[in-house]
């Protein structure tokens, strides 16, 4: 068979406006892919990303939508086809298990006598060998006779959903499209679907174009992934690439926000809404959600390109690397008064990056060099060796107004707020200060921002409370105006060194959950260093460990907690107070 | 179902106890003025009045007369009507069956036309056919059946002369066949039946259309298309057989709007039903007749309703679970 089973190219479905005078909505907008005999594709994307609509298209199921582009089905094209060339092709060549298989089924038929018609109008069937071919479907889908004899109603949602696969496979078709099998449905009915899908293509090498955003199943059911935002693709490419190493701003907030057996982060979505398919945003459809866009991608609609091995629609190429640290080193030489002159190796070449928008924990026991690595990346101590670049631009330790420039864009949490914070200061002069050393903003303006700032860390923004000093606060309190004096001048980037250990254990939790907040509100990227594994592993995207000046493992906080590498952070692991042991004994879900 | 049926036995009885109460507690006590003879209902005919004095046994104590009262009834005794001075129940054996053969008559023609129209139309709704049928019906549903039946009565009755002015039947003709007698009893039926269609196959019209676009839109129907089924099937064994359920019980709800729309039809056409009965003893204030007209209408009402959840549960299996 030459060239691909299914090829779409530029499919569009358009919607009538629900009022008039007002635009259509696109809830395709321009979507190509194609499906090799046999082969398997997942659409994933948030509810209302179009995956629905699309299915339903490539079926010519498009009640109220009008549809552009083509379809091409081994060849023979689809779109514009009338009903009646529509049938034959229908259930026989593609079949769809739709989405909500609970109001799938004719109320008053039952459910043998629905699976057995496309056997009869398609296959010609007799009533007789239809029962057993009915009969043979429910067994391999793991249910009994009787649920043939059953009405609708009288059957779970579970069920239904299966039956609807035994439904969608019944005359055997080339193309199988299911629109999220998996949702609603426990893990083990979950285990059990996505067993038996595989064991289907195995056994019939049925193409499958899988939907969903269950991204595990995703991992275990498709060869290649297409990520659709807002009725366009963003990234395209092999499965295990994608998921694994995602590319688009959009497909990592996609990974991060899914909850995942393995990971015990507390759940964060992309910050902002899903645009409303009649009014898109212009340019890149994602720019206001993004953290990285730039001017160009609220213009310039991005391409969807080949990049390094897959398909992404990024006027950057795809997630960048907020700062990059290579080959750090920090030596500090004991004064000797105790005893001779000692080199204590506290950084020893280390290498890491944080990406736009992301949680990054840096873990590791008391004089592991957490912090001197955190005072090396802000800038407060100057490496012997090594690299630092914020935004592709290096990072000089000197006065020029360049990287004065760059460093307000990063900013330090400080482990002891009192530290930091000068006692004759009030609150509103301490949020105040980094702005009155920038001196740009009018006073008034400045007023603002110290407002602004205060009210993102949950603090009050009366004259009274602006007044006081630091004695006069709790520990809570003074660490979020820490907080607000480092958010006041809108950095990319937030070091965070131990910034809730001195609080107490429920202080902690909210403060963490705010930082958290904010830090996906904002877009910021977030290193958070702390020795306290429980903590960072419900806000950390990635977890990086150290241990004695070097990073010993480092990879998504899933990964690093359902399955450490190395025997420390085991340890770390096993002093990590509040540990639910079902993480531990789970398998990772992803790749 | 088994409680459906006992809930139209209670109802049944609840019928005939208020029927049995009513004239007994109305203000001014019309049934012992019957017997009165200084009132002005006195019934002068005295074997009338002997029967009614008989039937009512007002001289008995309230719970003999109940239990006469209840036993008569179920042997179809229903008093006796003081115009005509027959029985009840004699009158009403020989007027129910032709007001049952026009509301019968009218209501399946009604629904057939309406659901095939109702199921056409919502198929294409939005076409210049549907907005036509569905302008029809609601003008047809809302124009007074006098008014209707006046205008087919002039146009096919009078100008035309193809069928019958009036009656059930030619009067005394002798039929040599069966066929002939049918003949002539459906000439006779064609006019008022077709004035009752009219004015109850709107609402049909619109209540399937209605039922079947809402069907239309279910996702058992997109799969059903996804499956490749022929249109007819879709159409058919599909849409239609679940947007004929909520027609069902529209049906019966109907029932009595259907039937008091035959009683004004049959005075119009002077058909033998119960119209012109129904009418004559609510001028004459025939109590008897108006009670015994007013039980008959109830238990086929009721029948109506019961027949519906039958049929209904027969339709729908999800009622078949339903307490
Ligand atoms: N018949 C319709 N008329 C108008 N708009 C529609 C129609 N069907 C879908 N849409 C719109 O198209 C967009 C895409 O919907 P779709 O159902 O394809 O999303 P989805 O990605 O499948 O979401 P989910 O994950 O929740 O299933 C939504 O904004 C939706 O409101
Ligand atoms: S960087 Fe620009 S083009 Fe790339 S995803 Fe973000 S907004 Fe879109
Ligand atoms: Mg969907």
């Amino acid at each position: 068979m030459s060239g691909p089973l299914l090829s779409v190219q530029d499919l569009r479905v358009t919607f009538a406006p629900g009022a008039p005078g007002q635009p259509p909505a696109r809830a395709v907008d321009g979507v190509s892919f194609a499906l090799a005999a046999g082969g398997s594709l997942a659409i994933v994307g948030e509810t209302g990303s179009g995956k629905t609509t699309l299915a339903r298209a490539l079926l010519g199921l498009h009640p109220a939508g009008s549809v552009s582009g083509s379809v091409q089905l081994g060849g023979q094209e689809l779109v514009e086809l009338d009903e009646g060339r529509w049938r034959p092709l229908r259930w026989k060549r593609i079949a769809l298990a739709v989405q909500n298989a609970g109001t799938a089924f004719d109320p008053v038929y039952r459910m043998g006598e629905q699976i057995v018609e496309p056997l009869r109008e398609h296959l010609g069937l007799s009533s007789a060998e239809a029962a057993a071919r009915a009969a043979a479907l429910v067994a391999q889908v793991g249910l009994a006779e009787r649920h043939l004899r059953a009405y609708p109603h009288q059957l779970s949602g579970g069920e239904k959903q299966r039956l609807m696969l035994a439904m969608a496979l019944s005359c055997e078709p080339e193309i199988l499209i299911v629109d999220e099998p998996t949702s609603g449905q426990d893990m083990l009915a979950r285990a059990q679907v996505i067993a038996l899908l595989r064991h289907i293509r195995a056994q019939r090498g049925t193409a499958l174009l899988l939907i969903s955003h269950d991204l595990a199943a995703v991992a275990q059911l498709a060869e290649q992934v297409a990520v659709l935002y807002a009725g366009k693709l963003a990234e395209v490419g092999a499965a295990r690439d994608v998921l694994s190493a995602p590319r688009h701003p959009y497909t990592w907030g996609l990974l991060n926000a899914y909850p995942n057996m393995s990971t015990a982060r507390d759940l964060s979505g992309i910050r902002g809404q899903m645009p409303d398919p009649a009014h898109p945003p212009t340019g890149c459809r994602f720019h206001p959600r993004c953290t990285q866009a730039v001017d160009k991608c609220r213009r310039v609609e991005p391409p969807l390109q080949a990049h390094g091995g897959r398909l992404l629609a990024c006027h950057l190429g795809g997630l960048q690397a907020l700062l990059r640290a290579d080959g750090l080193r920090k030596t500090f030489t004991t004064n000797g008064h105790l005893g001779p002159a000692q080199n204590i190796e506290a950084v020893r070449d280390v290498s890491l990056e944080v990406y736009e928008g992301e949680v990054v924990g840096l873990v590791g026991e008391t004089g592991s060099g957490k912090s001197t690595l955190g005072r090396l990346l802000v800038g407060l101590l100057s490496p012997e060796a090594g690299s630092i670049a914020f935004e592709g631009n290096p990072l000089a330790l000197n006065n020029s107004s360049a990287s004065k420039r760059l460093r307000r864009r990063i900013q330090l949490i400080p482990q002891d707020p009192f530290d930091s914070v000068s006692p004759y200061l009030s609150v509103g002069q301490i949020v105040r200060e980094p702005l009155d050393v920038q001196g740009t903003d009018t006073p008034v303006k400045r007023a603002e921002q110290v407002q602004d700032a205060l009210a993102a860390v949950g603090l009050p923004t009366l004259d009274a409370f602006l007044a006081r000093h630091p004695h006069e606060l709790s520990g809570g309190q003074l660490q979020r105006v820490v907080i607000a004096r480092a958010l006041v001048l809108e950095p990319k980037l937030i070091v965070a060194d131990e910034p809730v250990s001195m609080l107490d254990a429920s202080e902690q939790a909210k403060l963490i959950t705010l930082l958290k907040a904010i830090q996906n509100e904002r877009g910021i990227g977030l290193l958070l260093i702390s020795h306290d594994l429980a903590l960072v592993r419900k806000v950390a995207d990635r977890i990086l460990v150290m241990r004695d000046g070097q990073i010993i493992e480092g990879g998504p906080s899933s990964r690093v907690i359902a399955q450490p590498q190395h025997d420390y952070t085991r340890a770390l692991l096993r002093a990590a107070p509040s540990f639910d042991w079902y993480s531990a004994s789970s398998n990772g879900d992803r790749p | 179902m088994k409680r459906r049926a006992l809930g139209f036995l209670v109802s049944l009885w609840a019928v005939l106890t208020l029927n049995f109460l009513l004239p007994r507690l109305l203000p001014g006590d019309p049934l012992a003025a019957l017997l009165d003879p200084n009132s002005s209902a006195y019934v002068f005919n005295s074997t009338t009045r002997a029967s009614l004095a008989a039937y009512y046994g007002l001289d008995r104590p309230l719970a003999q007369q109940y239990a006469d009262y209840l036993a008569g009834a179920l042997q179809g005794d229903l008093g006796q009507s003081i115009r005509l001075n027959q029985p009840v129940g004699e009158l009403l054996r020989a007027h129910l069956p032709w007001t049952l053969l026009l509301t019968l008559t009218a209501l399946g023609a009604a629904s057939l036309l309406g659901v095939l129209g109702g199921a056409e139309a919502a198929w294409r709704r939005g076409s210049a056919a549907d907005k036509a049928l569905v302008a029809a019906s609601v003008i047809a549903s809302n124009a007074p059946v006098v008014f209707t039946g006046m205008i087919l009565l002039i146009v096919f009755g009078a100008k035309l002369d193809w069928l019958p002015l009036a009656g059930g039947r030619t009067a005394f003709a002798r039929y040599d066949t069966p066929w002939d007698a049918a003949r002539d009893y459906a000439a006779h039926l064609v006019l008022p039946a077709a004035t009752l269609t009219l004015a109850l196959v709107g609402s049909k019209f619109l209540l399937v259309r209605n039922s079947m676009i809402g069907v239309l839109g279910e996702d058992y129907m997109l799969v059903a298309r996804a499956k490749g089924l022929s249109t007819g099937r879709l159409k058919r064994h599909h849409a239609l057989r679940n947007a004929i359920v909520p027609f069902v019980h529209h049906l019966a709800a109907h029932a009595g709007f259907a039937l008091t729309g035959a009683l004004f039809i049959e005075t119009l056409f002077n058909y033998p039903g119960m119209g012109r009965l129904v009418f004559e003893s609510v001028v004459a204030r025939d109590y008897p007749l108006i009670q015994g007209v007013f039980v008959v209408v109830s238990v086929l009402v009721l029948s109506a309703n019961l027949l519906a959840d039958w049929l209904s549960y027969r339709l729908d299996p999800r009622l078949r679970e339903a307490p």
